[in-house]
């Protein structure tokens, strides 16, 4: 990573006021941290507010795992699938059937990865890319909201 | 004995998401708040029990998104969804879908939505309830035939969209010779901006005042009227500063126009919350304008001087529950007036998003601020720019002016412009203390 680079990165931190940032590219891994805020980001993962006892909720320490934002380390050679719709994720297209994939499964561009079922409609989620499935997020006839990671594709 | 709801969806942001999620509190019900990506850090996807990322910062693909909306209700088994003001809360087919979902739709029925859109309509269910309309015309689609209308009203006349309304869609005509083009003009921006390019043609009622009342309706026949709001400081249609009661009713001419608009919503079979819009001339005549079916921007006011808490109401009056107030139990009490500030520059009106970097909201005696804002808070360029509302309440007008003098001094808002000076201007002004203004007041004071 050249200087330059740094230096933007560091202008946008500031501009946004961004308190922590980490970002990896394959060895390479740059943190910065301004301020006193720690906590690890490295993709942004949604994050699910725990019911909080009062009308501000404040960092609490006892609380603090429940509301600390999810960590997700992705490396430079795989790709995050999200979810496009808020809906209820199945893995197969029925109770009885097989699901679609499994960690390990080779998958293409448009292999149906999954379903989420948003007012009653299945929406097939297709493989953007060509890989590996790497992980599953999500366990079958789970919630999930708008822009939640669901699997991780190892990039072929 | 009916059952108040366990889980409430709220399918909005900002100040009035937590408006309803503090009712809510109260009450004792969950909440489950939507947001975009672009709100992960405000308040109402903060304070709410649950909240769902529903979609990217375009409300299109967001807010105003039916499916992914109602896709959020079930996984979070929400009993009911609170539209708030904007994004669905007047669409007639997000209605129509909770109807369909088994979802409560807190708010009236799909049906009164389409009928109090339709502008058309709703006048000629003004006419059927006895409530006055300004003279004017519909069902024209000829530009002569209308010309021809419109000279037996008089110049200047006001053009208007059907499916308009909340001040969009409107053209004031001030002669006979540029009538056939405005007319042509309007049909087709009703068209491309409302999908309906019906328009119809009113008598311009010069220099009004609009004052609108507050009504209750519940599902066991009750409906009481909350006295009014004047709303006549606006800027191109749209409302800076609303107080209540209005410097010109009387007793006499507000239990006139109240029951006027409690009759109007007995002929609709309207129930919920709704607000009957009217002009009001120099003479204390009165006309229908319209009625909005959603909980209003400025229902604070009506809030600080009945003691009635409207959300609270609706929530109860769509589980089935009575109202437990009649209209000899509502009493005005003082005054209220609520300044709405936006993050706008005061003289160029030109939005300004950005981030807050410091922020101090007045307090002390008759003081509300309701406002999702808070230091470090970046405004989004995506959605509206209110920032927050101001609300003052004193024993008479005199005592409500000063306190919000007050506040506007002490309210703090840095690193966004605010319409908080203008605000400040308009006090200042003798027309204004007095209470003698109408809905040009704004126009003159900026020229």
């Amino acid at each position: 990573m050249e200087m330059k680079e740094i230096r933007e990165i560091l202008k946008l931190l500031e501009k946004h006021d961004i308190t922590d940032f980490t970002l990896q590219r394959g060895d390479h891994r740059i943190r910065v941290r301004r301020g006193g805020a720690v906590f690890e980001r490295e993709v942004a993962v949604p994050v699910k507010t725990a019911p909080s006892p009062g009308m501000v909720p404040p960092p609490s320490p006892v609380e603090a795992p429940a509301a600390q934002p999810e960590t997700l380390a992705v490396g430079e050679k795989q790709f995050v699938v999200t979810s496009p719709i808020v809906g209820t994720f199945y893995r197969a297209p029925s109770p009885e059937s097989p699901p679609y994939v499994d960690v390990g499964q080779t998958v293409s561009k448009g292999t149906v990865l999954c379903i989420v079922e948003a007012m009653k409609i299945m929406n097939e989620i297709e493989s953007e890319v060509n890989g590996k499935i790497s992980a599953i997020l999500v366990e079958n006839a789970q919630p999930v909201e708008y822009g939640e990671p669901l699997f991780i594709i190892d990039l072929a | 004995m009916s059952r108040l709801f366990s889980k409430i969806l709220i399918a909005n942001r900002g100040e009035i998401a937590l408006r309803v999620i503090r009712a809510c509190r109260e009450l004792g019900i969950k909440t489950v708040a939507l947001f975009s990506e672009a709100d992960r850090d405000s308040l109402h996807a903060r304070f709410a029990d649950e909240s769902i990322c529903i979609g990217p910062p375009n409300s299109q693909q967001s807010y105003l998104n039916i499916p992914a909306g109602i896709s959020a209700a079930e996984i979070s088994d929400a009993e009911a969804i609170h539209p708030g003001y904007g994004f669905l809360a007047e669409n007639p087919e997000f209605a129509e879908v909770c109807e369909a979902s088994g979802i409560t739709f807190i708010g009236p029925q799909s049906a009164h939505i389409k009928l109090m859109g339709n502008k058309i309509q709703a006048r000629k269910l003004a006419v059927r309830a006895g409530v006055p309309i300004p003279g004017g015309l519909d069902g024209l689609d000829d530009p002569e035939e209308a010309l021809h209308g419109a000279k037996k009203l008089g110049f200047p006349v006001i053009i208007k969209a059907a499916a308009g309304g909340g001040g969009r869609g409107i053209r004031v005509v001030h002669s006979e010779a540029s009538f056939r083009t405005a007319f042509s003009m309007a049909q087709s921006e009703a068209g491309s901006s409302f999908g309906n390019p019906e328009v119809y043609v009113e008598r311009f009622i010069e220099s009004p005042r609009h004052v609108e009342i507050q009504i209750l309706a519940d599902h066991h026949g009750n409906i009481v009227h909350l006295g009014e709001r004047e709303c006549s400081i606006q800027r191109r249609y749209q409302k800076l500063i609303e107080e209540s009661p209005s410097p010109a009713l009387d007793e006499k001419l507000r239990r006139k126009m109240g029951e006027a608009a409690v009759a109007l919503t007995r002929e609709a079979g309207y129930v919920n919350a709704g607000t009957v819009e009217f002009l009001l001339d120099g003479d204390g005549n009165f006309f229908f304008m319209e009625m909005n079916t959603r909980i209003q921007v400025e229902h604070p006011v009506t809030e600080m001087v009945t003691g009635v808490d409207l959300v609270k109401e609706q929530i109860r009056i769509s589980a089935n529950m009575p109202l437990d107030i009649r209209q000899e139990d509502v009493v005005l009490r003082g005054h209220a007036i609520e300044c709405r500030i936006n993050a706008e520059d005061p003289e160029k009106f030109t939005p300004n998003p950005g981030t807050i970097s410091f922020y101090y909201a007045p307090g002390g005696p008759g003081i509300r601020v309701d406002s999702a804002a808070f230091e470090s808070y970046y405004i989004p360029p995506y959605y509206d720019s209110m920032v927050a509302k101001l609300i003052a309440h004193g024993r008479d007008r005199e005592e409500a002016l000063s306190r919000m003098q007050r506040a506007l001094e002490e309210f703090v808002i840095e690193g966004v412009k605010t319409t908080l000076p203008l605000h400040l201007r308009i006090l200042g002004k003798m027309k204004f203390r007095k209470g003698e203004y109408g809905t040009d007041f704004l126009d003159k004071m900026l020229s």
